[in-house]
This record gives structure tokens, C-alpha cells and sequence, in this order.
């Protein structure tokens, strides 16, 4: 049984969770740019500057300091949407090490900040490595 | 839980996350990628393209609320000629919050 692993993290933690990952002999992944937001709706600055409580609306949060983003929100007619750099990492692995993987990751990644991401466990049907031909689990 | 995954024009991103915050939606994560359709690309004069650029807008969503995702990406993206994009529904088993190892099935 196979399993793909999808983790959307911060893009400073994709070192750590790798050199994690081969400590437990998944050294192969697949890394792509992305950007995201959450729940939060993409409003970072809470993420950013500490300073600001949480209490703030959003708005108030965003033009606090100009940015391009928040002088664009202001003087345009068209909303801009904020999306924020993030790494996605896709692991394929057997499912009995689901509870291993995902706990690793999460304790790697874990600021307790807004934006730390997501993983999100899937179904993988069929695995082919394509040099050999192997199927299935041999195959990773 | 299912994560639907959409590749939709360029042009139209901003108006499909627009649609999908206003329904209540924020949360999702974009690529830009490149394609090609059932059209084998689009052929002007005598200049073949087949690697489009398209968005991928991914959403992890609960069961219930997938065909109103759907529609409202369909709506939003939707404009009438070929290359308008699909949507792909795919099956996830569990999602983890890692800021607070909250676990979703």
C-alpha cells in the first residue's frame, strides 16, 4: 500500500525537513514553488511583525505599513490577493510509515505561527520506476 | 476529505480566488504550469504552441463541500473556448494543521 504525502511548508524549512526525512530513509521527494494562503486569507503581517496583536482587523493589520500590496489595495479598483511563498513537498511512501512521516514533518516545521502549512495524506494507486520497471512498493 | 485540484486561464486566477473568498473558501495554493488539451495546443499560422501557461489552484475541501467549490470555480473561470481548464476531484485521507497538529479525516 502506498501513500503520497503532500506537505505545503515555509520555504526556510525545506533543509531541515529533508535532512528528517533521510534520517528516516526517505531520501526522494519532489519539491515545487508554490504560493498559498490559509485561513487567514493571506494577511501576514501578524506573521511578520510580532508586534501587532492579533486583535487588529485585517485591513488595519495590511496598510499599517504601505506596502505595494496594501497601496494597490487602497487606490485600485480590482482587489489584489496576497499569496505567500511556500514549498510543497510530495513524498511517496508505504503506509506503515504514515504515522512516523507525519510526525516528523509536523514536529520540523512546527513555529507555532501562522503559515507553518499543511500535510495532507493520499491514496496512491500505482507506483512505476521507470529505469527498472518496478512496480508497487519496490518501486520506492 | 477530496482536494480538488484546478488548472484554469491565467487571466482568470484572480477571479476564481475572489469567488471562492466570497463564498467562503480563502484557503489555497497556486502553481503556475504549463499544458496542453485535448486540442494538442493551439496552432497560429504556421506556429505550433503546445506548452500553454495555465494556473493550478489547489483546495483541500470536506466531501459536502466539493460541488460547491466546483461550481463556483466553473462559474468564475468559465469563458466559452477551448483551454478554459479542468477540474480534477481526488481523494485525501487526512489533513494536519502543522501549527497545531490538528488532525482533519
Amino acid at each position: 500500500m502506498l501513500l503520497e504525502i503532500t506537505a505545503i511548508i515555509r520555504r526556510d524549512k525545506v533543509a531541515p525537513t529533508m535532512r528528517a526525512l533521510d534520517a528516516l530513509g526517505l531520501g526522494s521527494m519532489t519539491i515545487t514553488t508554490v504560493s498559498g494562503r490559509g485561513r487567514q486569507g493571506g494577511n501576514i503581517m501578524t506573521d511578520i511583525d510580532r508586534e501587532i496583536p492579533a486583535e487588529y482587523e485585517s485591513v488595519s493589520k495590511i496598510t499599517r505599513a504601505l506596502t505595494p500590496a496594501s497601496f494597490a489595495l487602497e487606490h485600485s479598483l480590482t482587489r489584489p490577493v496576497f499569496w505567500i511563498p511556500k514549498r510543497m513537498l510530495q513524498i511517496v511512501i508505504p503506509s506503515a510509515m504514515k504515522d512516523d512521516v507525519v510526525d516528523v514533518i509536523m514536529s520540523v516545521n512546527r513555529s507555532g505561527w501562522m503559515g507553518d502549512g499543511k500535510v495532507f495524506v493520499s491514496p496512491l494507486e500505482e507506483s512505476l520506476r521507470i529505469r527498472t520497471g518496478e512496480r508497487g512498493l519496490a518501486s520506492i | 476529505m477530496k482536494m480538488i485540484r484546478a488548472i484554469v486561464r491565467p487571466e482568470k486566477e484572480n477571479d476564481v480566488v475572489l469567488a471562492l473568498e466570497a463564498k467562503g473558501f480563502p484557503a489555497l495554493t497556486k502553481t503556475n504550469v504549463f499544458g496542453r488539451g485535448k486540442q494538442k495546443g493551439i496552432r497560429v499560422g504556421p506556429i505550433h504552441y503546445d506548452e500553454l501557461p495555465k494556473v493550478l489552484l489547489m483546495i483541500v475541501a470536506k466531501d459536502a463541500e466539493v460541488p460547491v467549490i466546483v461550481e463556483v470555480i466553473r462559474n468564475a473561470a468559465h469563458v466559452g473556448y477551448e483551454g478554459d481548464g479542468k477540474v480534477f476531484v481526488s481523494p485525501v485521507s487526512e489533513a494536519y494543521t502543522i501549527r497545531t497538529g490538528e488532525k482533519t479525516e
